[in-house]
């Protein structure tokens, strides 16, 4: 076994309600849950599994206002102190008729940092391969992933817990790092 | 795992399980298109042909090949591009604006809605470039140094401000169809069989395993895109209407335009939402996915946006009357009598008074019905724009220019053409991608175990009480965790 990787006891079940049980149990007992796979997403099972709230809003928050202050910028620069023009005899510095396009490209930032950010944290790029767990993981089953450490883990108090809530297959696998 | 209503219907019929949702939304996907699917194709194909032969013509010619002339300088192509805006509408508003109000109706329909949303705003944008007259010099609207023209663009412009909403609303509304495809492009590269369709779903799945952490994060950028896509809709619709309201044209010239123009892109949005889903919950078998309550909720927003859109045409005229300025008077008066009023009168019909028929359950209910219903909104609508545009244009300020406008051949092929490229993406998009979101509509259905108990209830009820000595059953129903 390689050292960078982890040994993993997966518990596979059919049912959304199982695996939050499971995961539940196993976090209140002190296994390591490594993680949980999902078809969809679980509403409350990062908070049982401790998942540090993400940045990720911060991050739009941040973007935005880049946004925001990058088309001032161009609009202030472009339109009054590099080049006026005198249409109407409108003046040049015009804040209220910025809005439009202030709002459009904080958004245009928001979303494109945000995503991208997404992207990054997760390690998501295109063509990158994916690690499954089990392949029926995108459609209807849910694995509930604990990580073994050799001589501290009590496998078959884990395995009982996992039974017991309802697993319907158990197994083992060494997750590459 | 979500509460149920117990007076409403169900979301999804045919008590369908995680893995018949995957069945049957990927079908189409996975195996040889229909016939119904390739007469479709054939025909949107050759529909788009006479757009690429007419638009290729206007672009060799110049736009001395349409009608326009010096009295009505914006006809068919800014009414086109503004018809095809508006139907991109409703795709951002279903996904962003009833996910922040929590609709849950809103999964069955939300991603071929968004798919929606970006082929429309493609034909919009290819009016734009087309009414230029000189498309190579497309990028002028860019703020770009001098040395690229003589100079930096007007800020103060709704022209300028419409480049920039248009580009992002079709980038975000992109990225945020993209982001919600990424979880069901991941079960289709699951299931593939093939090596070249594992290669291509697994390229665009950007390695997605379906982790809690990963999702975690994933619901978070789902409601902030949300958030920023609501305002993002409204603004972009509120912009268009500002390159006529910030004009001096009588019938341009009003305030209330951001706020109609809204209205009535969700309409014509929706409109269009209901002719494809018609026929779509027909043709791809999606009955139980798309179901009648589905057709009800939307068509009640039909009625409701038609309504405010047709309380605005007579606002229009309220305001023309009570402002007491001759010119803006005689313009309402001119698109209800003049030689235009069959336009107007067909828009009056098709937005206000048709839409009214929706009160009637009945009429909400019936998928024939609605579709023609749909189709009258979208002629509505197309209507609407050719009455503001035109009807206010052909007779200006000097009676001495008073003109008439009549679509040429080539206007007319590049309207209908539109629609062959609009249906030639949906049809690819069709075959290609999942046209429901599974995720989302996984985890609105009954869990295996909550179904097993309520079929275990259910038939308790019609049988009588379990006999005693029975086995009780182990583990409970877990709800609100």
């Amino acid at each position: 076994m390689d050292i960078n990787s982890k040994k993993l006891i997966l518990g596979i079940y059919d049912d959304p309600d199982f695996t939050y049980n499971a995961t539940s149990k196993l976090m209140h007992t002190g296994f390591k849950v490594f993680d949980v796979y999902s078809p969809f997403a679980i509403h409350g099972l990062d908070r049982v599994m401790k998942v540090k709230r993400s940045k990720l809003s911060l991050a739009a928050f941040i973007f935005a206002m880049t946004g925001i202050a990058s088309a001032l910028t161009l609009m202030i620069y472009a339109g009054y102190i590099d080049w006026q023009i005198n249409i109407g005899g409108k003046p040049s510095l015009h804040i209220p008729t910025y809005i439009p396009i202030t709002f459009e490209l904080g958004i245009l930032f928001t979303a494109f940092g945000m995503v991208a950010c997404f992207f990054i944290v997760n390690r998501m790029f295109w063509g990158k391969n994916a690690d499954i767990m089990d392949i029926r993981v995108t459609d209807d089953r849910f694995v509930v992933a604990v990580e073994i450490i050799e001589g501290k883990t009590n496998v078959d108090e884990l395995n009982k817990i996992l039974i017991a809530h309802g697993a319907i297959e158990v197994r083992e696998r060494i997750k590459e790092e | 795992m979500s509460y149920e209503s117990p007076v409403r219907d169900l979301l999804v019929t045919g008590g369908k399980t995680y893995s018949d949702i995957t069945v049957d939304i990927t079908r189409p996907i996975e195996n040889k298109p229909s016939k119904a699917w390739w007469i479709g194709f054939a025909i949107s194909t050759v529909v788009l042909a006479v757009w690429i032969y007419a638009t290729t013509y206007t672009m060799l010619v110049g736009i001395g090949a349409w009608g326009l002339n010096k009295t009505v300088g914006w006809a068919f192509d800014i009414t086109n591009f503004v018809f095809w805006v508006g139907i991109g509408h409703a795709g951002t508003l279903i996904s962003a604006v009833l996910l922040l109000f929590r609709q849950k109706w809103r999964m069955s329909i939300n991603r071929s809605a968004e798919a929606m949303t970006i082929f429309a705003v493609i034909c919009a944008a290819s009016f734009i470039v087309s009414h230029m007259g000189r498309p190579w010099v497309a990028y002028w609207p860019i703020p770009l140094p001098n040395a690229f023209g003589s100079l930096w663009v007007n800020f103060n412009s709704p022209l300028v401000w419409d480049v920039f909403a248009i580009s992002t609303y079709f980038s975000v509304s992109l990225v945020f169809w993209y982001v919600g495809l990424i979880p069901d492009i991941a079960t289709v590269r699951d299931r593939a069989t093939s090596a070249v369709r594992k290669f291509w779903y697994g390229f665009f799945a950007m390695g997605w395993t379906g982790s809690t952490r990963t999702w975690h994060r994933y619901e978070m950028i789902s409601l902030i895109l949300a958030g920023i896509s609501t305002p993002l809709v409204l603004s972009v619709h509120s912009i268009v209407s500002m390159d006529f309201a910030t004009s001096l044209v009588p019938g341009w010239h009003t305030t209330i335009f951001p706020p109609y123009f809204v209205a009535g892109a969700i309409f014509s949005g929706f409109g269009m939402v209901l002719t494809l889903l018609v026929i779509g919950r027909e043709v791809l078998n999606q009955k139980h996915y798309i179901t009648v309550e589905h057709l009800d909720a939307m068509c009640r927003v039909v009625m409701v946006t038609g309504t405010m859109v047709g309380v605005a045409y007579i606002t229009e005229f309220f305001v023309a009357a009570y402002s007491g300025v001759e010119y803006e008077q005689y313009a309402f008066i001119n698109r209800a009598t003049g030689p235009y009023w069959w336009a107007y009168w067909t828009m009056m019909s098709c937005n206000l008074l048709a839409p009214q028929v929706f009160w009637l359950r009945w009429a909400r209910t019936t998928p024939w019905f609605i579709f023609m219903m749909s189709i009258i909104v979208n002629i509505g609508m197309w209507f609407e724009r050719f009455v503001i545009i035109v009807t206010s244009l052909h007779r200006d300020f000097i009676p001495s220019s008073w003109t008439m406008y009549t679509p040429t051949l080539t206007e007319i092929s590049i309207l209908i053409g539109s629609f062959g490229l609009f249906f030639f993406l949906y049809f690819l998009f069709c075959r290609y991608l999942p046209t429901i979101n599974m995720a989302e509509l996984k985890s609105i259905v009954l869990t295996p175990h909550a179904k097993e108990l309520q079929e275990k209830y259910t038939n308790m009820l019609e049988k009588g009480p379990v006999k005693q000595g029975e086995k009780a059953e182990k583990g409970e129903l877990t709800h609100g965790h």
